[in-house]
């Protein structure tokens, strides 16, 4: 199979304007698939400016907002089967709401509560990797336990740029070639980690070749193209659960936020640059071919933008109201069975809570 | 603050009503960035941002209708505090936490002496009343190990508590130790012959108003000296402090004025006095105020003494046991019955010739019959 | 009953813990067909196959990570890391996440994985290969260290390691590897897990330690008996989660306690007893607490191992300096 290295063009259905320019795949045929993405694309954004105004009142925590990405996590995610599973880094906000974790779990969980990461859906879903580049391996681990016992399941692992320099990176993508595992491998290749830009994160001209080192196919993706995106992870899941092994996809992006909302990426960032990329935008591209495929008007814009603004008011208001859990939940969760010596721990952290209260 | 009003949307329109806000307040945005959705007759249009920076305060909120011109946000102009850090909120130091606190560290004097040991042995040592200062050390650095404080507590015999004093004893440690350091002591000594006492007469009558002889002989014996004010006053009444031994310890009541009562009152007063020592309802008002003491040791046992004078006296009589004394007679050698007489007194304020003729004085009068 | 030494124990308690339940897998370098370089996996892979004996690339740190992703799913995987030397890029994901999934998801995914891996020196190896990281391990909330002492606790406490729900650091003392042979029965019961083992009752002193050193340990009671003088040996076994309760109730009649390890002394595992001890047990206490350790140095190279390792004589030297407290 030709890989990225043979210098494959980027995979590309509709352009910036919204223009069909390439195979326009099955799934894209049928208006209601597509209606489906553009819904999570809006309500991932919505949520994600809400977390931003929550954030900088004091209601949240540190949050990785996903601006101008919600097409590589949501692409990635709408091409998944409910029983795989999905290992995000910190910025799959829209692949794990389109694999059915709530908007409620998601605040629970930047704002600091281990509920959220209790989802009542994808009960099978990791939580978010922080330390970047580490969860590969767990992807491969997954796939392998499906390969092992036979089922036609996949595990889909993404992780920035940055994450592709770190070791565990390599080792897992070594192993997943070696093994032929049903791993599928998507880089949001967004641009920068943190400050560092693309350029001075690899020498490499694509960060998909770095599938050639492993020996699995490694293709790239205009990340802000939500249907090749599902596109290409359709392939490939296809490819993984047919015993043809792990895939790696770059899905090119630009992140057009900050870091985290402790970073400002003004401090090291052109402005012009990002004013330059905004016109690429995900959710702008579909809006406008769904448009001109009359599948969407103006009407119908303002309501799904009405009810996604109130299906976030309303998580953020539940969010808000939700008390804390007590110290003796995290005792509670350490161990299967809570060892004597951690159990006078938990008597004295509780009598602790107490006499503060 | 730069204000962004809603700019003119063309065709026509006057206002449009707000549908969505894309940024909040705080945000960096860039030029183009879409800032918010707005709805028009024909169309949901994004506005995009006219420049970049921060946005300050956001004045409308959705579902407003505003006219095109109307304020919609405001730009903060100002610099903005970067919080430096990737996650999580670091605290800025507080005008409290800028002084550093410099604990001085312990100079290398001496330690005051300490008893080392291990608190197996302290525990035990406590359980035994057994004071570890006086255990003596067998253990590597010193240390007091438990053979040793088993070996400490073989010697002293069965496993006795130390008794901390208390009462008459602890008074008298107190007041003795005083005295010591403070009365220079001398002590004259002498006896008298009392053959020709009755047999049964009372001893401590006669040593009473041998001593009221010597006072009135020599009132220099009767004084109180202070010693800040190097002075000495003769006191105008003989009050005796009259020692008497007890289980409970040495009790000193004092008889007042002795010089004013008969034999019959004083022998009432001491009987008052041992029974009040007995039931301990003496009280301290009966301790206090002596001029001069009396202590009658013989009566137990012993001849000669050196006794403490207890400031502010300045003399006291020790009187030992009646002892068969071979004398002078007419006719030869004569065994006597005599009275061992000690007079301790303070040297600062008493002179050995006072001291000598009170006690010729004290002894004249035991000498005679009556 | 047949005798095992310590590895053949091992190798025993994988191949009854595979033979019982189909969720245990065997990961790790050359532990297929060459059934591990010590042997530890010898004879697995022609039993069960290539789909339970699985040859990993050489990538420790994935080793971990695949058996977490394992676990998760349902396996039970027990990666063998060559070497503890090797053990250290391991602790990223131990640390990082197979200690803290079950908290962090409430429950919803958990990590029942053991990493097995040879530790502790004596053996004349070259460098980097006598490393005793158990402290580091122990450290580290949310999983188990077991350190086995002998062939037949080694057996038992595999056993109960592997299915225990949570995650397993179990380290084996390469010096012990093939050192003796004892009666081990495989009837695969496993040994509890979070239990010392007294295995000498004493009067006079108490001598805590575990893995290899346990043989100096119970060579040092024996000499110190003819001088009548009787320790109390004990096996920690599991050092997390410790027992105390078994030093603390020891320490309370002997009133002094050694603790021996092999690792350097600063932050040692020994440094936790003796503050347990000394926060529980203080009033019964005659000496001061003697820990006998590896030195705050790398373990020499192999010419002057010996000088490095505590020996006998240096528990008898700490011995002797509480009984001078007596």
């Amino acid at each position: 199979m030709a890989s990225v290295a043979d210098g494959n063009s980027m995979h590309r259905v509709l352009d910036v304007d919204g223009k069909v320019v390439g195979n326009f795949p099955k799934f894209a045929s049928d208006p209601d698939e597509l209606l489906r993405l553009y819904r999570i694309l809006v309500l991932t954004r919505t949520f994600d400016t809400k977390a931003i105004a929550l954030q900088r009142t004091g209601q949240l925590g540190t949050y990785a907002s996903s601006l101008g990405q919600e097409a590589v996590s949501v692409g990635a995610a709408a091409a998944m089967q409910p029983d795989d599973v999905f290992l995000p880094s910190f910025r799959e906000h829209g692949g794990q709401l389109w694999r059915g974790a709530t908007l409620n779990e998601l605040f629970l969980y930047w704002g600091g509560d281990e509920r959220g990461n209790d989802f009542a859906g994808p009960r099978g879903d990791f939580p978010n990797c922080a330390t970047v580049g580490s969860h590969p391996p767990h992807a491969v681990g997954v796939a392998l336990a499906f390969r092992l016992r036979g089922e036609q399941r996949a595990s889909v692992c993404i992780f920035g740029d940055g994450a592709t320099s770190k070791g565990d990176f390599a080792e897992a993508l070594n192993m997943a070639g070696v093994w032929q595992v049903p791993a599928v491998f998507v880089i949001n290749s967004n641009g920068w980690a943190i400050s560092v830009p693309r350029a001075r994160q690899s020498a490499a001209a694509t960060l998909a070749q770095k599938a050639v080192a492993a020996g699995i196919p490694g293709e790239q993706v205009d990340g802000n193209d939500v249907i090749a995106v599902r596109s290409v992870t359709e392939r490939a899941l296809t490819r993984a659960r047919q015993g043809h092994g792990p895939s790696l996809i770059e899905a090119v992006t630009y992140r057009l936020c900050d870091h985290t909302t402790s970073d400002d990426a003004s401090r090291y960032r052109d402005d012009a640059e990002v004013s330059r990329h905004w016109p690429a935008e995900p959710l702008v591209r579909l809006r406008n071919f769904l448009v001109s495929a009359r599948h969407w008007d103006k009407d119908k814009e303002e309501a799904l933008l009405h009810e996604c603004n109130g299906a976030v008011e309303q998580a953020a208001k539940e969010y808000l109201a939700t008390p804390p859990q007590p110290i003796a939940a995290n005792f509670d969760y350490t161990y299967a069975a809570t060892p004597a010596e951690l159990a006078e721990q938990r008597e004295a952290a509780i009598a602790i809570a107490h006499g503060a209260a | 603050m730069k204000i962004f009003v809603l700019p003119d949307l063309g065709e026509g329109l006057a206002d449009a009503e707000i549908v969505s806000w894309h940024v909040s307040e705080g945000d960096h945005v860039v030029i183009d960035q879409p800032l918010l959705a707005v709805e028009t007759e024909k169309a949901v249009v994004e506005i995009p941002s006219p420049q970049a920076g921060h946005i300050g305060k956001l004045l409308t909120k959705a579902g407003e209708r505003v006219k095109v011109g109307a304020p919609l946000l405001e730009f903060d102009e100002g610099t903005h505090a970067e919080s430096g850090a990737v996650v999580g909120q670091l605290a800025e130091p507080s005008a409290a936490t800028r002084r550093t606190l410099m604990v001085p560290s312990p100079s290398a004097s001496t330690p005051p002496s300490i008893i080392r040991t291990s608190p197996a042995v302290r525990a035990r040592a406590r359980e035994l009343g057994v004071d570890l200062s006086r255990v003596m050390a067998s253990g590597p650095d010193n240390t007091i190990t438990l053979a040793d404080l088993q070996a400490a507590v073989f010697q002293s015999g069965a496993a006795q508590a130390s008794q901390t004093l208390r009462g008459a004893r602890r008074t008298m440690a107190t007041n003795m130790a005083r005295a010591w350091r403070e009365v220079v002591h001398a002590t004259v000594q002498d006896y008298a012959d009392i053959e020709a006492w009755a047999q049964d007469e009372n001893v401590t009558s006669r040593l009473v108003r041998g001593l009221i002889t010597g006072c009135q002989t020599e009132p220099a014996l009767n004084a109180s000296f202070d010693l800040s004010s190097l002075s000495l006053r003769e006191n105008p009444t003989i009050n005796l402090g009259l020692a008497i031994d007890s289980p409970e310890g040495l009790f000193v009541p004092v008889l007042r004025d002795v010089a004013r009562g008969t034999p019959l009152d004083w022998r009432r007063q001491i009987d008052e006095f041992k029974r009040g020592i007995q039931d301990r309802s003496l009280a301290p008002a009966d301790l206090r105020g002596a001029t001069i003491s009396l202590s009658n040791f013989g009566s137990i046992a012993g001849r000669y003494a050196s006794l403490i004078v207890m400031p502010p006296q300045v003399a006291i009589l020790g009187v030992g046991r009646i002892v068969a004394h071979a004398v002078r007679a007419s006719d030869g050698i004569a065994l006597h019955r005599t009275l061992p007489l000690s007079l301790s007194f303070d040297h600062r304020a008493v002179t050995g010739g006072m001291a000598a003729r009170f006690l010729r004085a004290v002894i004249a009068d035991l000498e005679t019959a009556v | 009953m047949s005798e095992l030494s310590l590895v053949q124990a091992v190798n025993a308690a994988l191949k009854r813990a595979m033979s019982e339940d189909a969720s245990v897998l065997v990961l790790g370098e050359d532990v297929g067909i060459n059934g591990g370089v010590f042997r530890a996996t010898d004879g697995l892979f022609n039993i069960f196959g290539e789909q339970r004996v699985l040859d990993t690339p050489l990538a420790e740190a994935s080793i971990a990570g695949v058996s977490i992703g394992l676990a998760t799913q349902g396996f039970r995987p027990v990666a063998e890391i060559q070497f503890t030397g090797f053990a250290y890029v391991c602790i990223d994901q131990i640390l990082n996440h197979a200690s803290r999934l079950r908290a962090r998801t409430r429950g919803r995914l958990s990590c029942p994985m053991v990493l097995r891996s040879p530790a502790g020196g004596g053996i004349k190896a070259v460098e980097h290969h006598s490393e005793s990281p158990e402290a580091m391990f122990v450290h580290i909330p949310g999983i188990k260290v077991v350190m086995p002492s002998s062939p037949a606790r080694a057996y038992g406490l595999l056993l109960s390691a592997i299915r225990d729900p949570d995650p397993v650091v179990f380290l084996e003392p390469t010096r012990l590897y093939r050192a003796a042979r004892e009666d081990v029965s495989d009837d695969g019961a496993g040994m509890p897990l979070g239990q010392c083992v007294t295995l000498r009752p004493g009067r006079d002193v108490t001598i805590v330690s575990w893995g290899a050193m346990i043989r100096e340990a119970l060579e040092a009671a024996e000499q110190l008996a003819a001088d009548n003088i009787e320790a109390e040996i004990i096996d920690v076994a599991t050092l997390k989660p410790l027992d105390s309760a078994t030093i603390l109730n020891s320490v309370g009649r002997t009133g002094r306690l050694i603790v021996v390890h092999e690792a350097p002394m600063s932050c040692g595992f020994g440094a936790e007893i003796a503050a347990r001890v000394a926060g529980h047990a203080i009033t019964s206490l005659l000496a001061p607490i003697e820990r006998v350790t590896g030195y705050d140095t790398m373990m020499p190279y192999p010419r002057t191992e010996a000088h490095y390792m505590p020996s006998v004589a240096a528990i008898l030297a700490g011995v002797q300096r509480t009984m001078a407290y007596t």
